[in-house]
């Protein structure tokens, strides 16, 4: 075959690549009558449906002040950026984020990992971000200008510990995520529960993105653990308590509020069931915020909204209302958030501390009948 | 604790002999490593759940489908990325598979979204109890249904004039055809036979772990391509016997030792052997041709 021919192919393969790496970018335009916020999330990878919740949410909370329309005449722009969930491409997407004088504020990132990559960027360049999701403890050091509208990890973990005595579980055994998140979680409640005379009679981990488990759960059963604790999001611990199922392994589960998603149940199915966790997101309860967030989100994408849905949306409400009520200042946003109280968020009532960190009490739920409801003991 | 880890490595060992076999197939024919392959296997998986899910397939039938539908695939991926290039430098078809590696799995993002998806088929969480062992349903089919066709290939390969032509032509492509071979229908036949294994083992992974997403023939193949360089790449029962020696390794790793140290230890064993014997355990040394 003509050797010049085969060439063609190689172009296409490339125009392939590069069309699929950039389908679906839309184009920054930045004009005076748009106000730009930022949102660094994993668009795409392992982590890509967290980044699309987070993106969802936030674009809702654009779009509602938008059609409000009382913010000067301007109209609220969301720019996303990908991290990929990895912290090297955080780095990446914090210095285009901080040097693009458009952007006035952002939310991100959603790793701790990436948050805590990418955190000295944001700081030395005085910009502030919100983190919707990143609840590892460091994130609490991470500078004046990081903020978060998760509660930390230890906050949560010690919340579950307390809540696994009150069960009176005896036994625990550990499944964690092998990244700052997972151990951070792993600390805590197990420092916690050990406190309060629960035996941890095994800590596993695995790494983001894991589907095999039954090496971990075959351990794990050896035990016979009155619960098990997953420090870790959704996807896993749905595999997890199938494939425990699958092993016949029979026990609790408690975790953490990463686990409080719609595809859990999803995921899970039946083998959720009786599953203990917390939530800050409860729609149809007590807060009537997360109710009329619920209803919008539906009503906007078709479907229910999880958890970092909810969280990207109140970091992104709160950004606009400091906007709104300082001016488009980077300065000025961060002067808002610092007197902030009691912000009336879908995720509960919104305060930061000195920290930057957010303190929020969760509610205890239960999966019952393939939902999430109100776990009443 | 020994016999159910052992259970466990097997099982996912046979998945990644499957999927071995279609890096193997292909490699001894065209000495060319599809990175595509990969991704052929998740495509093949997503086929079997739409089947299963959507035309409320039984699941005999959806496996056939599946393969059929993903041997096409492949046939498809090696006419058009392949074949042009295959004069070409080595470097050059590696390079276009890496671009239908990225393509399929964005092209699976766009189609079924970014999420994991559950399979609907009530199949496979009934489980038996032998003597303490705990087997699930889905365990035993994939134990099973992977033996089966290990066996079938192996006799296709060794027992008739076609698989006679296939072993020719992974000799030596022009004196096949010297001796009359059509040899590009016999390469398309090798990614067809890969495909389908790659189908089943994708629809047999999404049952048993209960997820299926556009991501998971990126751990799936570099796991499995690991296994067939392991067995000797090149080798069809050396990818059954890497495969199977990759799983086993991996479980007791885990179960043993640590599961974050898995990949590192499954891979220095890889590094051990490489040393020991380059060609992996059942790989033949190859003649160079003067």
């Amino acid at each position: 075959m003509n050797r010049k021919l085969g060439w063609i192919p190689v172009l296409l393969a490339l125009l392939m690549v590069l069309m699929t790496a950039c389908g679906g970018k839309e184009e920054n335009s930045s004009s005076g009558g748009t106000i730009q916020i930022g949102l660094a999330a994993p668009i795409s990878g392992t982590q890509a449906q967290y980044g699309e919740a987070l993106r969802n949410g936030a674009e809702l909370a654009a779009r509602q002040i938008n059609e409000a329309g009382d913010i000067d005449g301007k109209t609220v722009k969301i720019v996303v950026e990908d991290d990929k969930g990895d912290s090297n491409e955080a780095v990446n997407v914090a210095n285009k984020f901080a040097n693009n004088k458009d952007i006035l504020a952002l939310v991100g990132h959603f790793n701790s990992s990436a948050t805590l990559a990418a955190a000295p960027v944001y700081n030395r360049n005085r910009i502030v971000h919100i983190s919707p999701a990143s609840s590892a403890p460091g994130v609490t050091d991470a500078g004046d200008y990081t903020y978060r509208v998760i509660t930390t990890d230890a906050f949560q973990a010690k919340f579950l510990a307390d809540w696994s005595k009150e069960l009176g579980y005896q036994k625990v055994a550990l499944i964690y995520e092998q990244s700052d998140f997972g151990l951070g979680l792993l600390d805590v409640y197990q420092s916690a529960a050990t406190a309060h005379g629960i035996e941890i009679v095994a800590a596993e981990s695995y790494l983001p993105g894991a589907k095999e488990f039954s090496t971990i759960l075959t351990k794990i059963k050896e035990k016979r653990p009155d619960a098990v604790f997953i420090g870790g999001f959704y996807n896993e611990a749905a595999l997890i308590a199938s494939q425990a199922k699958k092993l016949d392994l029979r026990t609790d589960y408690i975790g953490v509020d990463s686990l409080y998603s719609r595809a859990l149940l999803e995921l899970g199915g039946e083998s959720v069931e009786n599953f203990k966790l917390i939530g800050f997101f409860y729609p149809g309860g007590n807060n009537e915020q997360a109710t009329k967030f619920r209803d919008a989100y539906v009503e906007a994408y078709g479907k229910e909204p999880d958890t970092y849905a909810a969280y990207a949306y109140d970091a992104a409400s709160i950004l606009i209302e400091a906007i709104r009520q300082n001016g488009a200042d980077r300065e000025k946003i961060k002067a808002y958030l610092d007197t902030l109280k009691d912000f009336p968020g879908a995720t509960g009532s919104l305060t930061f501390d000195e920290n930057g960190d957010v303190q929020t009490v969760p509610q205890k739920l239960i999966v019952k009948n393939g939902a999430f409801a109100l776990y009443e003991g | 604790m020994f016999l159910q880890q052992l259970a466990n490595g097997l099982t996912i060992g046979m998945i990644y002999a499957l999927i071995a076999l279609g890096y193997t197939l292909v490699y001894g024919i065209l000495k060319f490593v599809n990175f595509a392959h990969g991704d052929i296997y998740m495509i093949g998986s997503f086929i079997g759940l739409f089947l299963i899910e959507r035309l409320h397939m039984p699941l005999i039938p959806a496996f056939v489908t599946a393969a059929v539908a993903t041997a096409i695939i492949g046939m498809i991926i090696e006419r058009v990325a392949y074949r042009p290039l295959r004069t070409a430098d080595r470097i050059v078809p590696l390079i276009s598979a890496l671009g239908v590696s990225i393509f399929l799995s964005s092209l699976a993002q766009k189609l079924w979204g970014t999420g994991t998806h559950p399979f609907p088929a009530s199949f496979g969480s009934v489980t038996y109890n032998v003597g303490g062992l705990i087997f699930s349903q889905i365990q035993l089919l994939i134990l099973v249904l992977s033996f089966a066709l290990m066996i079938g290939l192996h006799l296709f390969v060794t027992r008739t004039r076609i698989g006679t032509a296939l072993r020719a032509t992974s000799l030596s492509i022009t004196n096949a055809q010297l001796m009359g071979i059509d040899t590009n229908r016999i390469i398309s036949l090798a990614f067809a036979i890969g495909s389908a294994l790659a189908a089943v083992a994708g629809i047999m992974v999404g049952i048993y772990y209960n997820a299926v997403y556009p991501t998971m023939g990126y751990m799936a193949g570099i796991n499995a391509f690991t296994a067939a360089v392991l067995g000797g790449i090149g080798s069809i029962p050396g990818a059954m016997l890497g495969g199977l020696l990759f799983g086993v390794i991996e479980n007791f790793t885990g179960a043993y030792i640590s599961t974050p140290f898995q990949s590192v230890i499954t891979f220095s064993v890889l590094i051990v052997v490489l040393l020991i014997k380059p060609t992996g355990i059942l790989g033949k040394k190859e003649i160079l041709k003067v």
